[in-house]
């Protein structure tokens, strides 16, 4: 019996496939530790090195990977959930009352996506001030940094075209409300500083863009939708890359 | 050795738990659809012949002979199409590759391989309306003539596929 399973482990891990999935044995020694960090997609995206010190919870808080992790459950939930909803003013609150009532564990989806969202807001701001207060921002990590800072802002972008999508009263309004601060932009807002001079109503300044009119209507709902589930995930994904990318080649900071 | 196992049947009992649930997800319990099962009026409403007014709205035939009343599906056995009706002709023509049927439903020319389906109906109890039921179908295996595929008006006009009226 066990000299039977051996032939068929040897006959499985012989193959092309066996074989051009796992390219190295196990990771016992450093030359197999070393291939392993080399050859696997998801670990490449750490520093080869790193000083003892960085390795500490107490250093990082993992405040990065969470936001990383809570990315990737938005993600997955977030397909779930298009499954059910349609961005249509008529029908986009029944569809979210649907997934309470209509469909099996809708209300657990939903509810995945709605607390990873504000978990993922959360370790983004704590991951900054960590950052902040450890002087991980100083050179030569001042470029990721300013990515760090493109990366919040979309976060936040993301959060605010998600919130208008559930398409009751509070989305309706917090979604008028911050489309007023956007018509209060300098230069480029109807009602901010140097805006009526460049010649900018509400018929063509930046709101007007972003809302797809005047007020918020079915194509502001469209564009949010566009925005929160093609658009922002593709750029924060790119800048999420050049970010994970960034700390590989700078290292981490921290005591020795 | 207990941990390890605690932890990966705990694993594998959380990713089985996640699969099931994402795949239950798929399958809501309600469907915004056309009802298959809806009341089209009280046979009086309905006079001696082939009744075209609820193809559009229900995709079926009401016909009235001098036995009864059945309801056909207004689907070609061909491909699918919607067939449409000749009054001068006495025929259903379908406009996709020419399949004939007659009032019967029998073929009488073109590619179709059976005869017209015909659904299940029945009359309310409380109003005298006739129910249709539209995924109910009656679909007899058509023997071969030189006229066409025939099925026999006595094989057809059975319960629950025919209403017999005096």
């Amino acid at each position: 019996m066990k000299k039977w399973f051996e032939d068929i482990q040897k006959i499985i891990v012989e193959t092309q496939i066996w074989k051009s999935v796992f390219r190295h044995g196990y990771p016992d020694t450093d030359a197999n530790r070393a291939l392993v960090m080399f050859s696997n997609v998801i670990l490449h995206l750490h520093p080869v090195r790193v000083r003892r010190g960085a390795l500490k919870i107490r250093f990082t808080w993992c405040l990065g990977g969470l936001t990383f992790f809570f990315f990737i459950m938005l993600s997955i939930t977030g397909v779930f959930l298009m499954f059910y909803y349609v961005p249509d003013t008529r029908r986009a609150y029944n569809d979210i009352k649907d997934l309470g009532t209509v469909i099996y564990f809708g209300d657990l989806f939903r509810n995945m996506h709605r607390w990873s969202a504000h978990a993922m807001v959360l370790s983004v701001w704590l991951h900054m001030t960590r950052v902040f207060f450890t002087g991980s921002y100083k050179p030569p990590r001042e470029f990721n940094w300013v990515v760090g800072v493109l990366l919040l802002v979309i976060t936040l972008v993301l959060s605010w075209t998600g919130y208008l999508l559930p398409w009751d009263q509070l989305a309706l309004w917090a979604v008028t409300v911050g489309s007023k601060m956007a018509e209060a932009t300098p230069v480029i807002g109807n009602a901010g500083p140097f805006g009526p001079e460049m010649g900018f109503t509400v018929q063509n300044d930046i709101a007007f863009v972003l809302l797809g009119g005047t007020v918020v209507g079915q194509s502001t709902l469209l564009r949010f939708y566009v925005l929160h589930c093609l658009a922002l995930p593709l750029v924060a994904a790119l800048f999420m890359a050049i970010h994970f990318w960034r700390i590989r080649k700078d290292g981490f900071s921290g005591p020795l | 050795m207990l941990s390890l196992g605690i932890g990966w049947t705990g694993m594998m009992g959380a990713l089985g738990g996640t699969g099931v649930g994402a795949l239950r997800f798929m399958f809501p319990n309600v469907t915004y659809e056309p009802p298959t099962i809806f009341k089209i009026g009280t046979p009086g409403e309905y006079g001696a012949g082939v009744d075209n007014r609820l193809k559009k709205e229900r995709q079926i035939w009401v016909v009235r002979n001098e036995r009864g009343l059945y309801v056909m599906v207004a689907i070609c056995r061909h491909l699918g199409c919607t067939p449409n009706w000749f009054g001068d002709q006495q025929l259903f023509r379908c406009p996709c590759h020419g399949s004939i049927y007659d009032t019967m439903g029998n073929v009488v020319g073109g590619p179709a391989p059976r005869t017209l389906w015909r659904a299940g109906v029945s009359l309310d109890t409380v109003d005298g309306q006739i129910v249709v039921n539209f995924t109910q179908r009656q679909d007899p295996d058509p023997k071969g003539t030189p006229e066409g595929l025939m099925v026999e008006d006595s094989v057809r006009e059975v319960s629950p596929f025919f209403i017999p009226l005096a």
